[in-house]
């Protein structure tokens, strides 16, 4: 299960934040555990260079794409390297909305498309598409061009 | 309101920069939402609003029931645009407002207009919001749409069919179960991802059939799995298969190893690494069948994806606790990886080295280690002094260089935790290694000359006070113990008596020379290390002569009291001094808990991070104060004692009386209990009372009083004033307090006291009763389940104003005081620099009524904070009267 996606500015404020099979009282630790982790790795980090941390059984996988911080967090199947693939998928989707690694007001600025992309990956917690020509032709409700 | 997005204020001079978003505030998007109504739509605009709806949910922001329900009803008009990109979001709204039963109706048939649309893409989404938001009843009538959408030849549409079977398969398993076929008919998909969701629902759906499982996977192995995701599934329900079959496998057979092996080779690096991972893991491995595994494992941490690295060091650590001469083989790349960036990667990579390494490497590896010490967070230092203390275990030989390293890292600067770790580790290698007992003593006593923990100090004191008397020459110890007794604080100074008595008790030689010492305790500014040391020269006896010490001494000192001390300190308080000695025998050994009542929640699954819960309150107080309120005349009526606060100084410190006073609160009654102490040894008290005016206090009237008889100089005694009160009502005042006795002239050399007395008065400061104590702080596990069992007509919601304040936390805790609950799942700590907080509280008001409150904050770049506040409690006049506490406070 993937537990959480979740995006931050470079000062820590939350841009988007998902949570799937979290109790809502456990996802405010989540939020300001994922963000510290943020403020104290992320500093000098190159553009989607991939960090990790475990705690327990839960995996995190996270990484820097221009202004923004982006978190994937999952248990069981979802290991360090499965959401290695999915947080691949989500940073080339948000490059490709975007057209450049984003600062915030250009993340903001694309922000219902990111939700939508957003959407097209993760299905309350599982891997649902990983191209993204794919995702940016769902978004429009475009079918794939394989098919 | 609370206002989470005035973190743009720091923006405002970079135009360029701010937020779409700013300012942004729910009503308002709200209102705007009024545009899907239009009758003619513009669908560009209708995305704007949408998306600034999604904004505020994806920030944590709620909906009411009223506001969802209206912005769901108008989101279902939008079904009449035909514009593509505004259906997409329309889709995705519907998901996110998560509609109720009652509701979904209204736009299920426009969902399955969709569903049966010859446009795939509208199928292929409206399959995934009706599952989302189906039930079982509807999900019957679609069951037919869904299952032709399965094996639909586009992949999307089937993806989003089996995706929808995996989650549906929670709710409604017999339903999804009659789809095995059209899975079955998915799984030869020629697309991927189609493979891949399809084998997960298979398995799913077998699940609880380990047989069909078995068969399933075993096809597979034969057949040809595409997908390179679906075959790191395939792999792990093989070894899910073997795990299950241990038992029933002939010896020297291992079904599917042929196949993991062969994965180690194709499919790409994920599904090498899952095989890898696989034959690890397999019960009995030999060295021989891991050594293809370690070889791919190996080939992972040359990778420069950190990724990579730390699955392929996180398996070989696991590895190396069972097979560590199998490991060996990495050990120059997992040396290189001592310095990785990634501190996480570098400690696996230290603790696996230093499984695999041999007796010969460990001074090599100690240096490594010592340099990269200074580099890690105490979190990671800790995994290494653990390791070092399982290595010693393991290579007793060394114990010289790995005590030596222990205590180098315990000279240096580290929290608390980690100097336990290292002090604990010092303990256990004295234990359990008798030649490591001389230096690692002497490394703990030098260690508590320079230690900020006064627990730590304690903790070691008392090792000491037991090991030390058996070494070779226990009195270079002494110096150590006794330099405690100058520098330390009282509780370490206490300690430090406790073992100089174990020394004397042990060791007759030293007997004189520890009196001497003990002695000099006896004028200790610190009442207890004075008694512990008179205490314990009396036990020892002998006036410190060179003679044995008695059976009994030893066991008081050495034995532990076999009661359990809050037990203990109860009936301690409950002692009244007599003629009778106070009989331990008589302490109840049972611990009493109180059970936190709580209504259960349907068992949920476990998920991430678990919160941290709260113990209970300390009940050996409360239970001490009911005992002592009950056993007065005066108050034994007043039936049962809800609460009693933490005592509240009503002098200041270095007064000539020193009072402080307990509020404890009944249904109709309060009392106040002043605790009196004289610290004048020339005067002895008579008489002793305390004047309450209560005329800032309306709602009390006073009803008894229970003066002190006497009040000898540094004896602590009480006396109390009950008031009367309307019941049920948090009322509250101020009180004034004069304490009223008659003085009497003590001679301090010959402690005769003078007949005449005098009367006089000495004035207090005021006593307020505040809301706060007519709450009790208990808290409950699960807040979110406690919430949804409460009747959601009790809610009450409100918007406040808190005005300028310091800082967010500042506010934050203003609230919890004036409240006096117990905040939940730790979010009564605000994180720095927030902009805004929730705080969840819990607690049970005056009359047992259980009350939870959820407080949502939001400072804007003034420092003005606002808040909203949710209450709801088993009595909805108690939710009313929450708001009017925090609206009058």
């Amino acid at each position: 299960m993937i537990l959480a996606v979740l995006f931050a500015n470079s000062v820590g404020n939350i841009l988007v934040e998902r949570f799937n099979g979290v109790p809502a009282e456990e996802r405010l630790h989540w939020r300001s555990f994922l963000v510290k982790l943020g403020a104290d790795n992320l500093k000098g980090v190159k553009n989607e260079e991939l960090l990790v941390a475990c705690h327990k059984s839960v995996y995190i996988v996270y990484t820097v794409l221009g202004d923004v911080s982006i978190f994937v967090v999952g248990k069981d199947e979802y290991d360090e390297l499965a959401l290695s693939e999915v947080i691949f998928v989500i940073t080339s989707a948000v490059k490709d909305v975007c057209g450049k690694p984003p600062t915030e007001r250009l993340f903001l600025d694309k922000y219902g498309r990111i939700c939508l992309c957003l959407d097209e990956i993760v299905w309350t917690g599982l891997l649902e598409n990983t191209e993204k020509d794919r995702i940016k032709r769902l978004i429009r409700l475009k079918p794939p061009t394989e098919f | 309101m609370a206002q989470p997005f005035m973190k743009k204020d720091d923006d405002l001079d970079d135009e360029a920069e701010y937020s779409p978003f700013l300012g942004i505030e729910k009503w308002a998007a709200l209102q705007e939402a009024r545009v899907f109504n239009d009758p003619q739509l513009d669908p560009r605009r209708c995305c704007q609003v949408i998306t600034k709806l999604l904004y505020l949910l994806n920030q944590g922001e709620t909906f009411t029931k009223t506001e969802s329900t209206e912005v769901f009803f108008a989101v279902t008009k939008l079904f009449q645009s035909i514009d593509l990109g505004l259906r997409r979001m329309v889709y995705l709204m519907i998901k996110e407002l998560s509609p109720c039963a009652d509701e979904v109706i209204i736009v299920t048939s426009s969902l399955m207009k969709d569903m049966n649309s010859k446009t795939d893409m509208y199928r292929a989404n409206s399959i995934r919001v009706l599952c989302r938001i189906t039930d079982g009843t509807l999900l019957t009538q679609i069951e037919r749409y869904l299952k032709q959408a399965i094996v639909d030849k586009n992949p999307v549409v089937a993806s989003a069919a089996l995706v929808s079977g995996i989650h549906l398969l929670q709710t409604n398993p017999e339903i999804v179960k009659r789809w095995s076929n059209e899975v079955q008919e998915a799984m030869q998909s020629r697309v991927a991802l189609v493979q891949f969701h399809a084998l997960a629902l298979l398995h799913q759906i077998r699940l609880n059939d380990r047989l069909a499982v078995s068969k399933l996977v075993t096809s597979l192995t034969k057949g040809t799995v595409r997908s390179p995701l679906a075959q790191c599934l395939l792999i792990r329900y093989i070894s899910q298969v073997i795990c299950d079959s241990a038992g029933n496998t002939p010896p020297g057979e291992r079904p599917f190893y042929d196949y993991l092996d062969s994965c180690l080779r194709r499919g790409g690096e994920m599904v090498n690494f899952e095989a890898a991972r696989a034959i690890t893991e397999l019960n009995g491995v030999t060295n021989q069948e891991l050594t293809p595994a370690i070889t791919v494992l190996q080939y992972f941490l040359l990778s420069s994806n950190p990724v990579k690295k730390f699955a392929a060091i996180r398996t070989l650590n696991k590895v190396a606790m069972t097979h560590p001469m199998a490991v060996t083989s990495c050990n120059i790349e997992m040396e290189s990886l001592i310095s990785d960036q990634n501190r996480s990667i570098a400690t696996l990579a230290i603790t696996t080295l230093l499984k695999t390494g041999n007796e010969s490497s460990i001074d090599r590896l100690m240096k490594q280690i010592t340099n990269f010490m200074s580099e890690i967070a105490d979190e990671f230092k800790i995994v290494v002094v653990e390791a070092i203390r399982s290595l010693c275990m393991k290579f007793p030989l060394k114990y010289r260089s790995l005590m030596n390293f222990l205590s180098n890292i315990l000279r240096e600067e580290g929290g608390f935790e980690y100097k336990k770790a290292i002090a604990d580790s010092i303990v256990i290698l004295i234990r359990d290694m008798p030649d490591a007992k001389e230096s690692g003593l002497l490394h703990l006593c030098e260690f508590i000359e320079d230690c900020e923990f006064t627990y730590l100090s304690t903790q070691i004191l008392h090792f000491l006070g037991i090991e030390g008397p058996t070494t070779a020459d226990p009195s270079k110890y002494i110096r150590y113990i006794y330099n405690r007794v100058h520098l330390e604080n009282a509780t370490v100074r206490a300690s430090a008596v406790s073992t100089l008595a174990k020394f004397g008790a042990m060791v007759d030689s030293l007997k004189p020379r520890i009196f001497v010492l003990l002695r000099r305790c006896l004028f200790d500014a610190d009442d207890e290390v004075r008694d512990r040391a008179t205490l314990y020269m009396n036990t020892l006896g002998a006036d410190g002569a060179v003679v044995e010490t008695g059976g009994d001494a030893s066991e008081f000192l050495f034995k532990s009291l076999d009661v359990p001390l809050v037990n203990l300190e109860t009936s301690l308080k409950n002692y009244e001094p007599s003629d009778k000695h106070f009989d331990i025998s008589s302490v109840p050994k049972e611990v009493k808990v109180k059970p936190l009542a709580e209504k259960k929640a349907p068992s949920k699954k476990p998920t991430g991070l678990g919160a941290p819960r709260r113990g209970p309150t300390s009940t050996g107080t409360v239970d001490a104060y009911e005992r002592l309120l009950s056993s007065i005349p005066e108050f034994s009526s007043f039936g049962k004692l809800f609460k009693s606060s933490s005592p509240v100084e009503l002098t200041e410190a270095e007064t000539e009386y020193a009072v402080t006073v307990v509020k404890h609160i009944f249904d109709h009654h309060v009392v106040f209990q002043y605790n009196c102490t004289n610290t004048i040894p020339e005067q002895f008290l008579e008489n002793v009372t305390v004047i309450v005016d209560a005329s800032e206090a309306e709602e009390f009237s006073e009803v008894a009083s229970k003066p002190l008889r006497s009040l000898p100089y540094d004896s602590p005694g009480q006396t109390f004033v009950a008031f009367e009160k309307p019941e049920g009502v948090p009322a509250a005042g101020k009180f004034s307090n004069i304490l009223r006795f008659i003085v009497k002239e003590v001679d301090p050399s010959t402690g005769e006291t003078d007949d005449d007395g005098v009367d006089d008065e000495y004035q207090l400061e005021e006593l307020e009763v505040v809301a706060a104590d007519y709450m009790q702080k208990v808290g409950v596990s699960n807040f979110l389940n406690a919430w949804e069992n409460m009747n959601p007509d009790s809610e009450r919601i409100d918007e406040y104003g808190l005005g300028q304040r310091e800082s967010l936390a500042d506010a934050v805790n203003a609230v919890i005081n004036l409240l006096g609950m117990q905040p939940c799942e730790g979010t009564g700590v605000v994180p720095s620099n927030s902009r805004s907080h929730a705080c969840l509280l819990s607690g049970v008001f005056i009359g047992n009524v259980k009350v939870l409150v959820r407080l949502s904050f939001g400072i804007d770049g003034q420092k003005e904070v606002a808040m909203k506040l949710a209450v709801r409690s088993d009595d909805e006049s108690i939710s009313n009267a929450i708001h009017e506490i925090v609206a009058s406070g």
